[in-house]
């Protein structure tokens, strides 16, 4: 397999991550880290007061008035939270008590309420200063889900604002020493102390062309079933609780009521609703890894940049493709990419629980996954598909040469003495050769495949063990051959054998099967073509001409004297085709040389010589499948 | 080799049968009273002693069991026999072999070695008689060879017999003169008449000279002009 295809893959994955195919996949794989990480402490520094269900009905109206919400700010305050933050709108009065709500709220320096921004904005408290107001909008991602907190943005009319969870968090680290200030190592960051929040690009991490306008960050949602104390108004105003959950602490006031529908879409926080988290929840996260980053130096979500993302993807690409090339079983494949994987999907996890980082792991995945084991794969059934084909030809070509070297012989043979209308009627010499030219065209329509037992081959009735030593397997065929009723073979006065041990250990069956047809042919031509032969020379042995080497030698030799009979032309004639052919292509394999001459004085001589070095270079027979199903013997 | 005639002969038969062998030792024994014949059940046993001390003949049945004797678990397989002469020849390149056998058409492949082998080498059917059988033996063991009509298609020879051919009648050369104008050993040309003599189908007969008979034969085949 070359590299092209692994290389193309890597390519097109790249490609395709940029146009933001994998964006789904990368938000899915975040989630699901953000979800598997172990449970952490509860923030206890935070307490969510929500307004829920019951205390709804207790209180018979909605939107809560005023008046209620002065009241439970005022028990609040009794236990001396550091700050409180109301997440109800209040840009409008609900009566009754709302001059009281206004009064507790002006006199509270640390109370913040919110604001929205975007369309379709709803303003904050009118009576309260910009600085105690926050906006609480966030941008959803393109699945819904709210993986990114906005902390400051700036309106049409070029006021900056902040959100309601960055004036929390930033007058909470205000006690203990923090100032919100610009970042030092990135300019347009906000940083507490040492930590920095930098606003995410457009192609942060697995986002691509996302809407960051204003200052976004990515939320690291505190895990575990309660990452915050929660308590409901009832509980604050009955008196239901220990002072120092909230001695000191931000408190949340919010409704977490279902039936208001205040809610975030999460996917990383495990919740009885899957999915869906109370806005106040969100906002709690949010403040949450502001102020942990900043006290606890736990870590903020971040990403690499760009270029290291892809070079993190093309190094598992070249991973995958130099496994698939090394390991050359499919098992080993199957589980050392197993493995590869596995090391991976540890590495994203390890790196955003440890560190904080959001690499990419589904593209890195697919691409290592498919250049180690499915291409590799493919191409091993693609191999196995060839294999099976080219055997299925060989087969097809074992049986046409069966047939042409037994009854296509004979037939023509008859056609030869047929020739003579005292013989045979011209009609019937005609259907003879029509049925020479049918069973010519068979090989064509040959499509079932035939079996032929590999070990041996059939030249007469008996078989031959193709195992045997190449010169008496060659004796055989020489003696099987000989025993036919040809016209050539009539006249034989004397053979000259030399049938000498050759080396033949680098030979394949089929080598065999192909040089015991060589033999078969080179004599069956005798046979045929050459009918005043007198004497034959048969040779099969080793040579040792210089500088060749040792080589092995088949030649045929006949001393046939009549020249002008088509013995030297058959070349070109109806049966010769085929046989030179076969010669020509089993020489091209063994890297022989095949040749046919005339001998001395008379006669011809038909001989292969092919040296006997191992063949390393020729580990496949190429050109068989290409030209041999190329219409034979024409 | 004066020496060899002090010392007593020396023969191996091999046969998977207890009764045949024992009727062949009697036999090749009533013929050759002084000779040691050492008669053996299997293919190992026959190498083995071979190779202890190479006999002056071997009688080889192709049908033989490999290393234990013919019984439940042991089978009598040509295949066997095969195997033992191949070894044989080639380990042993001048031993004198005959050949006993019903499956002769199992021995065409090692035709190769046989018309390469330096020793005697002749071959008898087991169907016909006890006669014919020493016959072929005594033809092993002077050195001759005798291959059945069934081994041969038609009149074949090795080039350099036919060199011999050439050099002895048409040139009159002595086999010593064949011996240095073909840079062969003297030993070799007398194999090589053998050969001939096979190819041609000529063997000794009372009152008649097989040189001369081997000339006539040549002669008819147009070997020789």
């Amino acid at each position: 397999m070359g590299l092209v295809p692994g290389v193309l893959v890597v390519a097109v994955v790249i490609a395709t991550r940029g146009l933001g195919w994998w964006q789904g996949l990368e938000w899915k794989a975040l989630d699901t880290f953000l979800r598997s990480r172990p449970a952490e402490p509860l923030d206890d520094r935070i307490v969510i007061v929500g307004i829920g269900e019951a205390d709804i009905q207790q209180v018979g109206t909605y939107p809560i008035p005023d008046r209620y919400l002065a009241d439970l700010i005022t028990t609040l305050e009794t236990y001396q939270p550091r700050v409180i933050g109301l997440d109800i709108y209040r840009d409008l009065p609900v009566q009754p008590g709302h001059d009281e709500f206004r009064t507790v709220a002006q006199g509270l320096e640390h109370l913040v309420t919110i604001e929205k921004l975007l369309p379709p904005p709803v303003t904050g408290p009118n009576f309260l200063p910009p600085e105690r107001i926050g906006f609480v909008d966030v941008v959803p991602d393109g699945d819904g889900f709210w993986r990114r907190s906005l902390l400051g943005a700036a309106t049409d009319d070029g006021v900056y604002h902040f959100a309601f969870t960055l004036r929390l968090a930033e007058r909470y680290l205000a006690q203990a020493g923090l100032s919100l200030e610009n970042g030092i190592r990135n300019p347009v960051a906000m940083r507490f102390g040492p930590v920095e929040l930098a606003p995410l690009t457009p192609n942060a991490g697995g986002y691509v062309g996302a809407d960051m306008g204003g200052h976004q960050v990515l939320v690291n949602y505190r895990s575990g079933p309660s990452p915050f104390r929660r308590l409901t108004m009832a509980q604050v105003q009955t008196g239901q609780v220990e002072p120092e959950w909230l001695r000191d602490r931000i408190v949340l006031i919010g409704v977490t009521a279902p039936s208001i529908k205040d809610f975030a879409n999460s996917a990383a926080i495990v919740s009885d609703n899957p999915g869906l988290v109370f806005g106040i929840e969100f906002q709690a996260h949010a403040i949450s890894q502001i102020i942990s980053a900043a006290l606890d130096n736990r870590p903020l979500l971040r990403v690499w940049p760009q270029p290291i993302e892809y070079g993190w993807i093309i190094l598992w690409g070249a991973a995958g493709l130099g496994l698939g090339r090394i390991l050359r079983h499919p098992l080993w494949q199957l589980l050392v990419v197993g493995g590869g994987s596995l090391v991976l999907l540890g590495t994203g996890f390890g790196l955003l629980l440890w560190q904080g980082w959001w690499i990419p792991v589904v593209p890195t995945l697919a691409v290592f996954t498919v250049n180690g084991v499915v291409f590799p794969l493919f191409y091993w059934y693609d191999r196995g598909l060839r294999s099976r084909i080219q055997e299925r030809q060989r087969v097809i070509d074992n049986t046409f040469s069966a047939i042409h070297n037994g009854p296509l012989q004979t037939l023509s043979q008859l056609l030869r003495e047929s020739r003579d209308p005292a013989q045979m009627s011209p009609a019937l010499h005609r259907r003879l050769h029509d049925l020479n030219r049918d069973l010519r065209q068979v090989y064509t329509l040959v499509q079932q495949e035939a079996l032929i037992d590999k070990q041996q081959i059939y030249l007469g009735p008996q078989g031959i063990d193709l195992s045997l030593p190449l010169h008496q397997l060659l004796y055989q065929v020489y003696t099987q051959t000989l025993g036919k009723d040809l016209p050539g073979f009539q006249t034989l006065k004397v053979k000259l054998i030399e049938f000498e041990p050759m080396s033949d250990r680098t030979l394949s069956l089929d080598d065999r099967r192909d040089l015991c047809r060589f033999l078969q042919e080179a004599l069956l031509n005798v046979g045929k073509h050459a009918p005043n032969t007198t004497r034959l020379w048969i040779t099969c042995k080793q040579i040792a001409p210089e500088p060749a080497g040792v080589q092995n030698l088949i030649r045929v030799a006949d001393n046939n004297q009549d020249n002008r009979s088509e013995h030297l032309v058959y070349d070109s004639n109806a049966t010769g085709g085929q046989g030179t052919q076969q010669a020509e292509q089993l020489s091209k394999r063994l890297r022989g040389q095949f040749r046919r001459y005339p001998n001395s004085p008379t006669g011809t001589v038909c001989e292969l010589v092919w040296p006997t070095g191992r063949r390393s270079l020729w580990p496949f027979k190429p050109t068989a499948l290409i030209k041999r199903s190329k219409h034979p013997g024409k | 080799m004066g020496s060899d005639n002090l010392k007593p002969l020396r023969f191996v038969i091999v046969d998977d049968h207890e009764i045949v062998l024992d009727s062949m030792v009697r036999v090749v024994q009533h013929h050759y009273p002084e000779a040691e014949i050492l008669a053996v059940l299997t293919a190992n046993q026959a190498l083995d002693l071979v190779e202890a001390d190479t006999p002056d003949a071997i009688i080889v049945d192709l049908s033989i069991p490999e290393s234990t004797p013919v019984d439940a678990t042991s089978q009598a397989r040509v295949e066997v026999g095969v195997q033992l002469l191949t070894t044989l020849m080639e380990r042993f390149p001048t031993l004198n072999i005959m050949v006993q056998s019903a499956h002769v058409q199992a021995l065409v492949r090692l035709k190769p070695s046989i018309l390469a082998h330096q020793g005697g080498f002749t071959i008898a059917n087991k169907s016909q008689s006890m006669e014919d059988m020493l016959t072929k033996f005594d033809w092993a063991l002077k050195g001759l060879n005798y291959l059945p009509s069934e081994m041969r298609s038609g009149l074949e020879l090795k080039p350099e017999w036919l060199d011999v051919l050439v050099l002895a009648f048409q040139q009159g050369l002595q086999d010593k003169a064949i011996a240095a104008e073909m840079n062969i050993a003297h030993r070799t040309v007398r194999n090589y008449w053998s050969k001939i003599q096979d190819a041609l189908g000529v063997y000794p007969e009372e009152g008649k000279n097989i040189r001369i008979q081997t000339e006539i034969r040549a002669r008819e085949e147009g070997l020789i002009d």
